[in-house]
């Protein structure tokens, strides 16, 4: 009874997997017919021999080992009690700490690491979405000769005839790809490698590098570093194209806690933050001064602050100010100097930052201005780069040049997958073919994969030892939480193995890489490595280096064009290596709320210009080259720009990001169709022109083009939702009212008395007097950046479905957290506002009042209880919520995803798999059921356990709800209001914090902490902050 | 009206009887007692059948698939089959209304209408009661909205209006039927004893419950039918209040009005007596009933919706002026956008339909035409139905918080349902016409100008 014209997005793939058709040739591709993956057959034995297999790993073989890296130490594993391993997530070479929490031996939810020195506990979307990467049934589990299925030992044997042979000549022939990394234990082995082999040569590629940052230092300081940020202690902060705060950016969520810890206006001195992108981002939605600048100003803008804050300055080799023209016009010349006065008000206390993809010379110059404003030591650090293996686009021009001339014998490429994700004119896949034998070691069979002459799967992070440097330098220690679900190998067993180390497990050559090994230590080795896994980290940050500002020539700004394209990792699939996960696909884009597609992001001029329109097909040129995608009106992006957000279009990946050998469609458009290695993040010269009629679009939020009544009702009202003042006035305030926020009563004028509504009285005392706990949440919209980490944190802690991109159009996703945009300002320069809402717990809940079967209840301790099992699914509740956070289950989401539910069993080995990513503390909710945020009411419930067996109250931030947990900048906190100490408690007495659409007296437990914006006096009016006229 | 269909209708021969009580009843008695139906009747029920399958494959589908079949978006949790069912309760208070509160007030040219508007408000409260069943997430739960004692120790939540619902539709339908059961028992006897075969002798013999006519049955019948009148009255305002309580008592702007319940049921009632006359035209002409469904009834109903229709038009406009006066942000913007915003479309289909249609009425050319008087009915329906689309989805759809906004996208399982009741309603509705006494004898026979020359006896 399905309707046959379905698109075929991955909701119909799911049922194509259903389809025996399918099955026989997921059958013929991938299944060997001697060997057999532990999921593949053999149906539920053999899932319980690796399902102990995985618990034996965790458990006693740990306890054989006597190593214990618990971070809570049990005294003995208790089966249904969930223990957190450190481990790290690597990205890009950059290592983020993590703990992750495992569930009888099976990891379910993944949370930043608190120790860690970098991330202090913060995660992104990338981290917590991993827990789905490792269940994904479509990861690689055979290895493959061409297209044969084949065995690892083969592989292996292959591999070393073609090593061994190359050996002989000296290694020469023999070429290594990797990705970016900062393994000390890679590094290691590479250099066996390399004294093995010394005319083999390794090269690294990674879509996302940028080469700018490292040659810049080499141009500013006269050898490559690596900076670190130290932004907690700028009190000026210039983000020059630079969204150095999100997870894509190396150390950004380190930075992103470090610039909300200056960001708070009761306490401390609040920082002021500028920033000048082409793009609304995450550090833009944090600004008190967001100012749309295409990239190809960028230099410009470097070179005329640069001048104006080296005048009077004995620097040499200032740059000479560009004209008004240059920079952008009237306006943002006032702004930058404004900046520089700032600055200069504030050297050594500020910090300039600026986009990775920018040139080394702008880097070099935007070093030189920190180097001059004596920032250098205290916000901007440098340290050694080391063994770090970047992953240049040079490098790999290089390796294609060197295998379209025949030099290369043996190309092993490991993980990566540069096939899909290589510069457009370098010709990496037709160079491929010409390479005699091609290894690849991959999670998935890609479209890398399917063009080497051999192919073995790689185990997913969690299921490897592994080790890191962070960007601070300091050691990370990665240990497998699950035995290889699908067979995979890591890069480190494999090159162990081809170079005959004498000890080649996982774990034996990171140990030996850390210098921990009995034989080098001694007895205390192994304590100490017990430590180190335990936290997952091991030394100090790196020292910081001192540097000498060299002379720096004078900057060559780029010639004007019409249209630039700005090519963005995309902060979901980042360059498209998580494509097929649909948790990361179903995400709305930060700022653009776009699910499952990239869109061409233009600006409402631009769109005018070109006779582009909302969820309309363009056609974006770019030397000849030419991508097709859907236009989206972005307002506050830079005029003449146009935004495409690489990773999508992949062709080879799984039934949630395409597979084209079986008609399965590749989500999105491949913008790597028109990257090239001279521009691989901003171009100039392109062309767009409107290409065919509308598409449908998923995103959960409405358009920015919206009928002129819904226009004026949405402006009308941000200023209530969204409260803001600037730090001035706030200050003001208080002191005019000191300890008014104490007694709770709104005072006009104040951010809480902005509503005037009649005083909040009771018809009925409520049922329930909260003598025990009393819960609540505080969200400091001065924070948020709209990262949207939380979204997929509470996605993963409660068993949120996934609903498709045909149901997200309809508005049917269910997450029960959403962040809210709103643009303030005007289409040039708008800004944005992020609210993440959740439910909002209300002491006199409308939902509580309207449900006929009495499903959602109050608890003692002021929850809002749902009780799935007693829905019917009137939906009455959703209606009468005015924040409609309650999210419904029109279909069997569960059931349609994950091919099984933990009631209903299957024998699908697929659907088990899949389904070892369900939290067993949380009901899976079934079709025809109203769901919600619980405040994470299965955490609060086990911490009162414990409290309650250890005979002690429970702490203030003991209990962390999974959003709180995930959020890299701090923004939400959750506690006890009974507890007069408590952090949330404090927050709900601030004097900025005010209760969402508190005028229907629904008494909610969130409280919002209003946005206090600190703008430079001069800029103030100019910027219009719109929330002063009340 | 002569049209090729009545030349051929078996109905519209001269009456049997020598004097008008044997021809009314021979008027009546002679649409079942016809070995066949005119063709009409055949067409119209191969029509309605057909929609009703329709009804049924689709709400089969959406059982089978979820209700996710449907187009509801996130917020617009409630979509067309709320609608439905208000719509639906809605047609069903005509019917009530006339039987019992024009019994009341003695307006006694509801006799030839009556039971025909109570039998349209029983089948179109069946059509309701099957959306409330259905639309829910787990429609196999339903029950659970009864309070039925159970071992699982549920039990309702009476704050809540949908359960106030339950038992205001529950007592309306219960009481519907008994009055109309009731009403229709001398005229089953009347069709027993007419009867020629043993099959109908028997069916008609049973649920005519034993009537004999005798002095006391009909005294305790008028006693009876008097109480229960009595009783319906006050349901026929309660229902449709506690039904726009679904709306009032919650807290969405564009709801959350206090003109609901007699708006309501000033809409309910224009509705209805629109759905009277849309039924009432074909049938006289089809079965030949123009003698008793006279143009004198036709013209006061025309009135009656001129009325109704200019109460209606009333409250959109008191909503407006509140809505302007609260002074209230979200409220002023859910009416503003109401009228003027993405939905308007719906908003002034229902205007043109509820309040300019109607007041062709003013003339009495045009109240006394039965093509204009069937046409407004239709466009009337048609309003009402938008009504209730417009207050439930467009204040739904945009609420609160703009993040949150959306467009109802009604997927062809909404049409499908919402076509598909209607062939629900008309099956019953020709089986009706076919089967059942289609008007009152016994009550048109008092009220007939030979009723009176007699003295008050004549029944004995």
């Amino acid at each position: 009874m399905k309707p046959k014209s379905k698109p075929k997005y991955w909701r119909s793939l799911s049922e194509l997997e259903g389809d025996s058709e399918f099955q026989e040739f997921v059958e013929r591709e991938f299944h060997s017919p001697t060997e057999q993956t532990p999921l593949s057959s053999q149906g539920r034995r053999r899932f319980m021999q690796l399902m102990g297999a995985s618990f034996a790993l965790a458990g006693c073989r740990w306890q054989e080992e006597k190593l214990l890296p618990h971070t809570t130490q049990p005294q003995g594993l208790i089966p249904g009690v969930p223990v957190n391993y450190a481990t790290f997530m690597d990205v890009g070479g950059v290592a983020t700490g993590l703990l992750v929490k495992s569930y009888d031996g099976r990891p379910i939810k993944i949370e930043g690491n608190t120790l860690d020195s970098v991330s202090q506990g913060g995660t992104g979307t990338f981290h917590q979405a991993a827990i789905l990467g490792l269940y994904d049934p479509d990861r690689s589990s055979k290895s493959l000769q061409g297209k044969t299925p084949s065995t690892p030992d083969a592989f292996d044997a292959a591999l070393l005839d073609a090593f061994a042979a190359a050996v002989k000549k000296g290694g020469a022939g023999f070429f290594v790809l990797s990705q970016a990394s900062s393994s000390p234990s890679l590094a290691r082995l590479r250099a066996e490698l390399l004294k093995q082999a010394p005319m083999a040569r390794w090269v690294s590629y990674e879509a996302a590098d940028a080469a700018g940052p490292r040659a810049g230092t080499q141009l500013a300081f006269g050898k490559a570093l690596t900076p670190m940020y130290r932004p907690e202690n700028a009190d000026v902060l210039v983000a020059l194209d630079s969204d150095f705060i999100t997870s894509a950016f190396p150390g950004g969520i380190g930075h992103a806690r470090a610039v909300a810890s200056r960001r708070d206006p009761d306490q401390g001195k609040m920082s002021r933050l500028y920033a000048l992108e082409a793009s609304l981002t995450e550090i833009g939605s944090l600004a008190d001064h967001r100012v749309a600048v295409a990239p190809s100003k960028i230099a410009a803008i470097a070179a005329y602050l640069d001048a104006q804050l080296s005048a009077g300055r004995a620097a040499p080799g200032a740059q000479t100010a560009p004209d008004e023209a240059a920079v952008g016009g009237a306006q943002i010349k006032k702004v930058l100097d404004v900046i520089a006065k700032d600055l200069l008000a504030n050297a050594g206390k500020s910090l300039v930052v600026v986009g990775s993809g920018h040139a080394p010379e702008v880097h070099a110059l935007v070093h030189r201005i920190n180097f001059v404003l004596g920032n250098v030591g205290s916000t901007l650090q440098f340290r050694e780069t080391g063994d770090t293996l970047a992953g240049g686009v040079d490098e790999l021009a290089s390796l294609v040049a060197d295998m379209e001339g025949g030099k290369v014998g043996t190309l092993l490429i490991l993980g990566g997958n540069p096939a899909y994700d290589a510069p457009a004119d370098i010709g990496f896949v037709s160079a491929l073919a010409k390479v005699p034998a091609s290894f690849h070691v991959g999670l998935y069979v890609d479209e890398t994969a399917s063009l080497c002459k051999w192919h073995t799967p790689l185990t997913h992070f969690l299921e490897a030892w592994g080790d890191a440097r962070a960007v601070d330098g300091s050691y990370r220690i990665a240990q497998p939480l699950i035995e290889s679900v699908l067979g995979g190998r890591s890069e480190l067993q494999i090159l162990a193995k081809l170079l005959h180390l004498p000890k080649q497990d996982g774990q034996s050559v990171v140990r030996d890489s850390l210098g921990l090994s009995v034989a080098k230590l001694g007895s205390g080795a192994d304590k100490a490595f017990r430590k180190a896994i335990h936290d997952g980290f091991v030394g100090e940050s790196a020292t910081a280096l001192e540097v000498e500002l060299q002379q720096i020539g004078a900057i060559n700004l780029p010639a004007s064009t019409d249209l630039e394209v700005i090519f963005e990792v995309d902060p979901a699939l980042y360059d498209g290596r998580f494509a097929n996960n649909a948790w990361l696909q179903e995400l709305p884009h930060p700022l653009s709320k776009l699910t499952w597609d990239n869109a061409a992001l233009v600006a409402p001029d631009t769109a005018k210009k070109y006779g582009l329109s909302d969820a309309h097909p363009c056609t974006v040129t770019l030397d000849g080259r030419s991508v097709t995608l859907p236009c989206l009106v972005a307002p506050g992006q830079a005029e003449g720009t146009i935004m495409l957000a690489l990773g999508y279009g992949r062709e080879q990946v799984g039934v949630v990001g395409g597979f084209k050998a079986k008609d399965v469609l590749s989500v999105g458009a491949n913008t790597y169709a028109i990257r090239t290695s001279k521009a691989p993040h901003f171009a100039l010269g392109a062309q767009v022109k409107a290409a065919g009629s509308r598409v449908e679009l998923a995103v959960t939020q409405h358009l920015w083009a919206i009928d002129a009544i819904g226009k004026q009702g949405e402006d009308e009202r941000e200023d209530v939702l969204v409260r803001e003042a600037t730090l001035g006035n706030y200050q003001e305030f208080k002191k005019q009212h000191p300890g008014h926020a104490a007694h709770g009563a709104p005072h006009p004028g104040d951010i809480k008395g902005k509503v005037h509504h009649p005083p909040k009285l009771n018809l009925w005392n409520g049922p329930v007097s909260y003598d025990g706990h009393k819960w609540g949440m505080s969200v400091d919209l001065n924070k948020c950046s709209g990262c949207s980490a939380c979204i997929i944190a509470c996605q993963s802690e409660n068993n949120i479905a996934v609903v498709g991109k045909s149901e997200v159009a309809r508005g049917r996703e269910l997450t029960w957290l959403r962040v809210e945009r709103y643009y303030k300002g005007d289409d040039k320069n708008a800004e944005v506002r992020q609210q993440p809402v959740m439910c909002q717990q209300c002491e006199s809940a409308p939902c509580e009042q309207v449900c006929p079967v009495g499903a959602t209840m109050h608890s003692a301790e002021g929850l809002n209880d749902m009780v799935y099992n007693r829905c019917i699914g009137t939906r009455y509740c959703s209606n009468n919520c005015p924040y409609k956070v309650r999210r419904f289950n029109y279909r069997n989401y569960n059931l349609e995803f994950y091919g099984t539910t933990p009631y209903s069993g299957t024998d699908d080995p697929r659907a088990k798999l899949k389904a070892m990513a369900f939290n067993p503390e949380v009901t899976v909710r079934g079709r025809g059921v109203m769901e919600k945020c619980t405040f994470c009411v299965q955490r609060i419930q086990n911490t009162k356990i414990q409290a309650k067996n250890n005979k002690r109250p429970i702490e203030d931030g003991e209990i962390k709800t999974a959003c709180e947990q995930a959020c890299p900048t701090g923004a939400i906190i959750f506690g006890d209001l009974n507890d007069k100490t408590s952090r949330v408690q404090a927050a709900h007495n601030k004097s900025r914090a005010y209760e969402l659409l508190q005028e229907l007296n629904n008494r909610p437990r969130v409280n919002y902490l209003a946005r206090i914006s600190n703008p430079h006096p001069e800029l103030s009016t100019q910027d219009g902050h719109s929330s002063e006229h009340h | 009206m002569a049209t090729a269909a009545s030349t051929t209708n078996p109905y519209n021969g001269p009456l049997k009887g020598d004097n008008p009580f044997a021809q009314i009843t021979d008027n009546v008695s002679r649409i079942m007692e016809a070995p066949k139906p005119p063709l009409a009747w055949y067409i119209a029920m191969a029509f309605a059948l057909s929609l009703l399958g329709v009804f049924g494959a689709s709400l089969g589908y959406v059982v089978w698939e979820g209700i996710g079949a449907w187009g509801h978006v996130h917020p617009v949790a409630w979509g067309f089959p709320i609608v439905n069912f208000v719509f639906w309760v809605g047609i069903g208070h005509a019917g009530t209304l006339i039987s019992a509160i024009l019994f009341l007030l003695r307006q006694n040219w509801r006799t030839a209408i009556n039971r025909f508007a109570e039998a349209m408000t029983i089948f179109a409260v069946v059509c309701a009661a099957v959306f409330p069943g259905v639309h829910i997430g787990r429609p196999w739960l339903p029950y659970w909205m009864f309070p039925i004692p159970n071992q699982m120790g549920m039990w309702p939540q009476f704050r809540s209006p949908l359960e106030w619902d339950v038992f205001a539709v529950g007592t309306y339908a219960t009481v519907s039927i008994l009055f109309w059961y009731m009403g229709m028992i001398p005229d089953f006897a009347t069709f027993r004893d007419r009867s020629t075969s043993t099959v109908r002798r028997a069916v008609y013999g049973i649920v005519a419950m034993g009537w004999r006519g005798s002095s006391r049955q009909w005294h305790r019948y008028e006693r009876a039918y008097l109480l229960l009148a009595a009783l319906a009255t006050p349901l026929v305002l309660s229902v449709h209040s506690v039904v726009s309580f679904d709306f009032a008592t919650s807290q969405l702007p564009g709801w959350h009005t206090t003109i609901f319940p007699p708006y309501f049921v000033a809409g309910a009632i224009f509705g209805g007596f629109a759905m009277v006359v849309v039924l009432a035209i074909p049938a006289r002409q089809f079965f030949g009933l123009k003698k008793i469904i006279t143009m004198k009834h036709l013209e006061l109903m025309a009135k009656v919706i001129l009325g109704t229709g200019m109460l209606v038009g009333y409250a959109y406009a008191m909503e407006m002026f509140v809505a302007w006066y609260s002074g209230a942000m979200f409220e002023q913007f859910a009416f503003v956008n109401r009228a003027f915003g993405n939905y308007a479309w719906s908003y002034w289909t229902m205007i043109f339909c509820n309040v300019a249609s109607p007041q062709v009425f003013w003339f009495k050319k045009m109240r006394t035409n039965v093509w204009v008087i069937f046409t407004v009915g239709v466009i009337v329906n048609v309003g009402m139905w938008f009504e209730r689309f417009v207050i439930i989805c467009t204040s739904l759809a945009r609420d609160f918080l703009p993040a949150n906004w959306g467009e109802l996208i009604p997927s062809p399982v909404d049409y499908a349902t919402l076509g598909g009741s209607f062939g629900l309603f008309f099956t019953l509705f020709l089986l009706f016409c076919r089967y059942m006494p289609m008007v009152a004898m016994a009550e048109v026979k008092a009220f007939i100008p030979e009723g009176h020359a007699h003295d008050e006896d004549d029944h004995h």
